[in-house]
Parts: structure tokens; C-alpha cells; sequence
């Protein structure tokens, strides 16, 4: 355990230190010595954003629901609190028994981001562990990760141990396990050979990779016997009857996500061209009314809560929603816990949803046309048309509402310089549709905003082979928009372009990123995703240093033969498949939703079809 | 605040809820202390839309409530008294790391001397217009007693100190323990002072009473 004392001195010295002690209401505190396993989980940012993490809730429930393993927890150290634990010589520990994370036996990282990636090196360093895999023995933790951005592992494989790759209900507790088979004689290498027999689990250190003159991959390739060439993914086949956790930690102070998060499905059938999750989760499991109401009444009770978030890729398409909703409202309206939902289709069907469970319209409405023109939103597939959005926010405003939202993506792949003037020709078709209205039916204060983010092609979705935007082309498109908005009443927010390039950077990189993040860690890079800590100076710097053409990762288009470092990883879905809807986004056609007929993406036993169609 | 909102929801205690558009709880704690000071005895009042029993209420409350904060007693109150109006002294226990005088004795008659004086001033910010601006104040009269009872197992000297907390003259225990350090040349480790609150006390007719 860490000197306390020295921790209480310098606790009053920082900002919120309620992110640092742990204690909260359902939070599991085991005698450490008593455990066959001790498993540090972390999310690499701030206590507040890690504990809004529903995967979080999900693992640590799972494992500590196991009389012999304990779960605790480890965040970023806020920027103030990093630098006093450094001035008096205090190590990383977990919230729970304040143990340091050093004398854990696994230390396992949530990858939901690519600008997270400094920030899990800096909660390496601080808990005195080697950075590099290969420089650490028996006497350090084994270091793992799973989430979403490990369907790219490469760029951190000389760091982490191993990778989970899918969903981890199962094949968490099956790696515990076989670590509890292991300790008594455990011995690294041995353990991450049997460890790399489970499906879903990825060793880098077992493959070799070797690069063309050009700098692409020229393959990857198991470099021991036994070692599969091909990682499936893992998926649990039942959402239903799966570990779905029944209590929530409830936090001391306020988080990003203060509400119960219900699952309501995993996967997504629109097809959206740029979207990774709608292809990497296929595919769609959805969990039964019946289950979420015993969820729902478990989750409230133990935590108190005051309001109950529907979380899916698209909630509404959610099969029973209405009945879902009604019950919920029947349940629980006179307790006063209130149900959200976090984003809407345009159509009126989620105004009507909406419309049951605020009874006060006092929140804003976001939509999310995603391109601002029909021509661009046929390319990426999103089928959403100018009359949909005439109809949703219409029936909105008729309904009461007056604040709306519109996300846009800009740097999107065929994009014109029309097309990204049509994010304002939508925002101001909203203002005209409220302010067309009779002056007695607008109701209450208008405003509307467009948020423009700047496009990241992302593995396994079928823009994996096209180029990001230069810096240069996002700021000119900006500016086209900014410029050519003059109403007040009309905003338009941006994101920081030159943190979208280092996103690109990394999302479809390889090995060799490794030595540039260790460069910017060292320069100082950390908390990348928060602007105010973001320098994108030093990464340049580092860029430089490391001899790394950013370029060549993020601006590049791909051939279509090209090999991705990503490509020994199976998610169900084909790379044939990925190819044929990028084909067809540059030709401009449309794919249906998948409910409504199966599009061969290679799933196989799919329930939306019912059975198994060869590809 | 969160904590005890959510420990209404959870219990089910029936709360009264404000009008308006975004309704809350009613409920208030009495002269909340500063983050960073343990307590032992605190004040809350509560609003409910219907009567339930204290036993009821106590239990539901507690099973609900983290284990190191449970409610000791309740009782109903009429109409408009306020306890937090009421109460008008804190009562502390404060344990220091001091590195020079290590008897007990010597202490005591330093402490018993520097409380004779009429003034012990202090700087603090204050509100002048739209700017803060340093003033001088005299804590002496927000000062009642103050007790040395000696070093614990730790060799942490342990004090018991009476301030005036409220609307009438309030005295943060840090600043206390601030001139202590700079008038008795005691070396104070700031960095490690620990302050519980005891309890909480009205006053009337020179006698000191608890609310409850």
C-alpha cells in the first residue's frame, strides 16, 4: 500500500481530489492478499470521463462478481495531482485499497481513443513499470488492452502484452482463469502462449512484420508454432442471457454521464460508410424488454440515479422501443427518474418517442445529417434526405422545441466545395422552417447550431483505403462555411483539425508509430484529447525526430490491393464486402439498412436474416 | 449534496420537490464544511411531502448511506425555525505536527498566554465594491475555548477548540491554526493538519445547547 500520509498531504493540494480516494457507493474493496488474481483496470483519462465509461461499469462488476479475483481501478492523474505524486515520490495506486498498481497481476487499458495513447504510457511511467513490453519480466504486471481502437493494435504493440480483441464478457474471466492456472510456476513467455490459444487474444511479440521499399505492410506472420495467422473477434452470441452488471459505482462528484446506462443492443444495420463501430460490432444482438426492466429496476435502486440513458449506435431503431419506453415511464415518472435517449433518427417516429418522455421540452435536439448535401450523404450511405430532416425538425418545433443541433463531418471522401456549403444551406432551412411558422405557434427561443468535425478514415469500414484531408483543406473548407454564415442566430463550431491529422495518424498505423509515440510522450505529450494540454508542436517535433511522415499514414490514399496492418484480425465482416461499398460510395449508390434485406457482408448465423448466407 | 439527493431516491424517502420547471430536493445542511475537514457531527434539514416515522426514516436513510456517514438522530421541527440560523458554534478537534517544543506543559502556557490578548489578527480577502481587497480582522472574539490535550500515538498534537461559526462571525479553523503557526513559533507542518468537527452547538443565555 502507498504511504498514506504522504498522499492526505498532498490530496489538499489539488483540484477535486474526491478523483483520487475511491469509497464510493458500490465500489468493491477485497482483501488483496486473499486473491488469486488482482486485475488493475484503467481508462486513460481523468477519474470523470473513465467512470462515464460503461464498459468500465460492465468489467468491473464481471470480475468481482468472482470470489477469487478483485478488480480495481486506475485513472489519469489530473495534470496538478501527476506533479505533486512526482515531487514527493508517490507511485500510481488503485482507488480501492490505494495498492500500488506495480503489485497487480494484470494491468488492463480501455482503447476508446487514439489521442489516449500518451496518456497510457504516462500511467506506465508513473507506476515505475517499463514502457516496452520486451523490458518487462515476472516482476512486473502483464499489460493488456481491449476496446474499440484494438482493432488496430499495431501502432501500440511493442507496449501492450496482448490484446482483447471483441466483446469481453466471456473472454475476460477465461484469461483470468488461465492466469489463476499459471501463478503458482508462472513464467511469461510460457503463460502468453497459452494465453494466445484463446480465441480473440493477440500476442504481438508472436508475429513478425516485414514492410515494402514503399513503406506499406508486406506481411505479418506468426513467428512460432501453434500461433494462429488469422484473430477472430470475439462476440457474445446471447446480449440477453449474457453478464450485464447491476449496480453502477456511484461517484462523489459530478461525471460526464451522471445516469444509469442501459444497453439496449449492440451492432447497427444502417451501413454507414465512414462509421467503424456500425461494422466492427455486426452483428445486431438485441437485449429483450423483459431483461432491460429487471436491468433497469436493479441499476436504479443500487445507485439512486435520476435518470436512465437508452445507449445503443441507434437507439431508436431499438425493435420494442415504444413498449420499452412506456414501461419505463410507467415505472418509474413518479419517482422522479427521468429517461434519455442520446441521439434520434430525423424522422417523426423519435419525435414521438421523445415526445412521451419530455414532458418539459427543455432540451435541445441533435441531429446528425453527417453530410450537407443528398448527392455526399448517398456516398457515405447515410439515409437521411432533406425531406426527412423537413419533417423531423418540423414536427419538432411544432411539438415545442426550439434549440436544434446538426453534426456534420467535413472532409468526407468526393466532397465539393458545395457539398460543404450545404451544411449551411441545412442550418439555415432550420431557422426558415421555425421562423416560416405563424409568429403564435413559435414556441419558446430559437436557435440552431451546425458542429462540423473533421473526417478520420478508420479501419475496417469501406473508407479505409481513402485519404484524410490536409490540415491546409480542412481550415479552407472551415472558413468557407464560417464565412458564408451570417445570420446570429445560426452557430457553427469546428474541431481542431490538427488533432484529427494525429488521429488519422494513428488510427491506420503500424509498428513502426511506436517510436513516435514514445518520442512525444517523452517530449511532454499527455491529456491529448483535452485542447487546452494538446501541443501539437511537440508532435511535430517528435514527427521529425522520429524520422515519421505523418503524411504518409493520414493522406494517403490506398491501392486496393495494399495490405493493412489490421488485416490478420476477422470481424465477421469481409474485406470484399468493405471494398464493394467503397466502390459503390464513389459511384454514389446507396446501400439499404439491413433489416430490411441482407447485404452480404459476410456475418455469419446472422440473426436479422435468420441463416447463414455464404459470401 | 449528490450523495444525500441520491440517498432520497434510493430510500424513497418522500422529499418535497421545489415548483418550477426543474424541481429539486429540499433539503439543506447546515454551514457545510470546507473540503478536506472530517466530521462527526452535522446538521441537515429536510422538507418531507408526507410524514413518515423517525425510526423509519433513520433506517431507510442509513442502509442507504455510505458506512462513515449515517444519520444519528432526527426529530420534526415546527414551521419556520431554521437550525442552521440557530447554530452559532463549532466544536473541532485539530492535530498538528508541530517540530519545535515537544512538552506538553510549555505548550499549554504559550497557547494560554497568546489567548489573553485582546487581538489576533489575521488578513483576509474581503469584497470592496466589484474587488477583493486584504483587511485585517480580529479573531480573538470568534475564539471560545481552546483545550491542549497532548500528543497521540503518532506524536501529533491534539487541540479541541471552540470557533463561532455563521452569519454573526465565522472562524475557519486553517486560519486559527494559521496564526497560531506564525504567532507561537511552533513550526506547524501545514501541509499535515487534520481537523474533525465534533459538533455543532446553539447558544443562549451564555449556555451552550445542541439543537437536537
Amino acid at each position: 500500500m502507498i504511504d498514506k500520509q504522504k498522499l492526505d498531504k498532498i490530496l489538499k493540494k489539488v483540484e477535486k481530489p474526491a478523483r483520487y480516494i475511491g469509497m464510493e457507493q458500490n465500489s468493491v474493496q477485497k482483501d488483496l492478499e486473499e486473491m488469486y488474481v488482482k486485475f488493475a483496470f484503467s481508462f486513460p483519462d481523468v477519474y470523470e470521463v473513465g467512470m462515464s465509461h460503461l464498459g468500465m461499469h460492465i468489467l468491473y462488476n464481471l470480475i468481482n462478481n468472482e470470489d477469487d479475483f478483485a478488480c480495481e481501478r486506475v485513472f489519469a492523474p489530473w495534470v496538478d495531482m501527476e506533479e505533486e505524486m512526482r515531487d514527493i515520490g508517490l507511485p500510481l495506486f488503485t482507488l480501492e485499497s490505494k495498492e500500488e498498481v506495480i503489485n497487480f497481476d494484470i494491468l488492463g487499458f480501455t482503447l476508446q481513443y487514439e489521442m489516449s495513447y500518451t496518456n497510457i504510457l504516462n500511467i506506465l511511467d508513473l507506476s515505475n513499470i517499463p514502457l516496452l513490453s520486451k523490458d518487462r519480466d515476472e516482476n512486473y504486471p502483464i499489460i493488456i488492452a481491449g476496446g474499440p481502437c484494438a482493432y488496430n493494435p499495431e501502432p501500440l504493440a511493442d507496449f501492450i502484452d496482448f490484446f482483447v480483441i471483441g466483446e469481453g464478457e466471456e473472454v475476460v474471466l477465461e484469461v483470468l482463469n488461465l492466469y489463476k492456472e499459471h501463478k503458482a510456476n508462472y513464467i511469461k513467455d510460457i503463460f502468453l502462449e497459452d494465453v494466445a490459444k484463446i480465441e480473440g487474444i493477440y500476442v504481438p511479440k508472436f508475429y513478425d512484420v516485414s514492410y515494402n521499399d514503399d513503406g506499406t505492410l508486406k506481411s505479418m506472420k506468426a513467428n512460432r508454432k501453434g500461433i494462429k495467422e488469422k484473430i477472430k473477434k470475439r462476440i457474445i452470441k446471447n446480449i440477453d442471457t449474457m453478464f450485464s452488471p447491476e449496480k453502477m459505482i456511484v461517484p462523489y462528484i459530478e461525471t460526464v454521464h451522471d445516469r444509469v446506462s442501459m444497453e439496449l443492443f449492440r451492432g447497427c444495420t444502417h451501413g454507414c460508410r465512414f462509421c467503424q463501430a456500425g461494422m466492427i460490432y455486426r452483428p445486431i444482438r438485441e437485449k429483450s424488454v423483459d431483461r432491460l426492466m429487471e436491468l433497469a429496476d436493479k441499476l436504479v435502486e443500487s445507485t439512486g440515479y435520476e435518470n436512465i440513458s437508452l445507449s445503443s449506435l441507434s437507439s431508436c431503431d431499438y425493435t420494442n422501443l415504444r413498449i420499452l419506453i412506456s414501461m419505463l415511464m410507467d415505472k418509474y415518472e413518479d419517482r422522479k427518474v427521468g429517461v434519455s435517449l442520446p441521439s434520434l433518427r430525423l424522422d417523426s417516429f423519435s419525435i414521438d418517442v421523445l415526445k412521451e418522455i419530455e414532458k418539459v421540452r427543455k432540451t435541445g435536439l441533435t441531429f446528425a445529417p453527417e453530410a450537407g448535401s443528398q448527392r455526399l450523404r448517398d456516398v457515405i450511405n447515410k439515409g437521411v434526405s432533406e425531406e426527412d430532416l423537413i419533417n423531423a425538425v418540423s414536427y419538432a418545433f411544432k411539438e415545442g422545441w426550439s434549440r436544434i443541433k446538426l453534426y456534420f463531418m467535413i472532409g468526407l471522401p468526393t466532397e465539393t466545395d458545395e457539398d460543404v456549403l450545404g451544411i449551411k444551406d441545412l442550418a439555415y432551412l432550420v431557422r426558415d422552417l421555425f421562423f416560416n411558422r405563424p409568429k403564435e405557434e413559435r414556441l419558446g427561443n430559437f436557435s440552431v447550431s451546425a458542429s462540423a468535425s473533421c473526417f478520420v478514415p478508420k479501419p475496417f469500414t469501406p473508407f479505409q483505403w481513402v485519404g484524410q484531408n490536409s490540415v491546409d483543406e480542412f481550415m479552407r473548407k472551415i472558413y468557407l462555411v464560417k464565412n458564408s454564415i451570417k445570420d446570429n442566430k445560426v452557430k457553427f463550431n469546428y474541431h481542431d483539425a490538427t488533432l484529427s491529422y494525429l488521429e488519422a495518424i494513428f488510427a491506420r498505423g503500424d509498428r513502426k508509430l511506436s517510436k513516435l509515440l514514445l518520442k512525444a510522450w517523452e517530449k511532454g505529450c499527455k491529456y491529448d484529447g483535452w485542447s487546452e494540454y494538446f501541443k501539437y508542436d511537440l508532435w511535430i517535433e517528435a514527427m521529425e525526430e522520429t524520422d515519421t511522415d505523418g503524411e504518409f499514414y493520414a493522406l494517403r490514399d490506398r491501392d486496393t490491393q495494399e495490405l493493412f496492418p489490421w488485416d490478420f484480425i476477422d470481424i465477421g465482416v469481409s474485406k470484399k464486402y468493405l471494398l464493394r461499398e467503397y466502390k459503390k460510395a464513389m459511384a454514389g449508390e446507396t446501400t439499404n439498412d439491413c433489416r430490411l434485406g441482407c447485404t452480404g457482408c459476410g456475418i455469419p448465423d446472422c440473426v436479422m436474416r435468420g441463416e447463414s448466407v455464404g459470401n | 449534496m449528490r450523495l444525500f439527493q441520491r440517498c432520497f431516491n434510493r430510500s424513497q424517502i418522500p422529499i418535497k420537490y421545489s415548483e418550477g420547471f426543474n424541481p429539486h430536493p429540499k433539503f439543506s445542511i447546515a454551514h457545510p464544511l470546507s473540503l478536506g475537514i472530517e466530521s462527526e457531527g452535522e446538521f441537515m434539514e429536510i422538507d418531507l411531502a408526507e410524514e413518515i416515522s423517525i425510526e423509519d426514516f433513520i433506517d431507510k436513510m442509513n442502509y442507504s448511506l455510505p458506512k462513515d456517514i449515517q444519520i444519528v438522530k432526527a426529530k420534526y421541527v415546527d414551521g419556520d425555525e431554521s437550525v442552521t440560523k440557530l447554530i452559532s458554534y463549532a466544536f473541532y478537534e485539530i492535530k498538528l505536527l508541530i517540530s519545535k517544543e515537544t512538552e506538553i506543559e510549555n505548550i499549554e502556557n504559550i497557547t494560554r498566554e497568546w489567548l489573553k490578548n485582546d487581538e489576533i489578527l489575521i488578513t483576509r480577502y474581503r469584497k470592496k465594491g466589484k474587488n477583493k481587497i486584504l483587511v485585517d480582522e480580529n479573531i480573538k472574539p470568534l475564539i471560545g475555548n481552546v483545550v491542549v490535550k497532548g500528543f497521540d500515538d503518532h506524536n501529533f498534537l491534539v487541540i479541541n477548540a471552540l470557533f463561532k461559526v455563521g452569519e454573526k462571525g465565522n472562524l475557519k479553523p486553517m486560519d486559527f491554526i494559521g496564526a497560531m503557526n506564525r504567532d507561537l513559533k511552533l513550526d506547524i507542518d501545514m501541509d499535515l493538519v487534520y481537523i474533525k468537527r465534533l459538533n455543532l452547538f446553539a447558544e443562549e443565555n451564555g449556555k451552550l445547547y445542541s439543537p437536537m
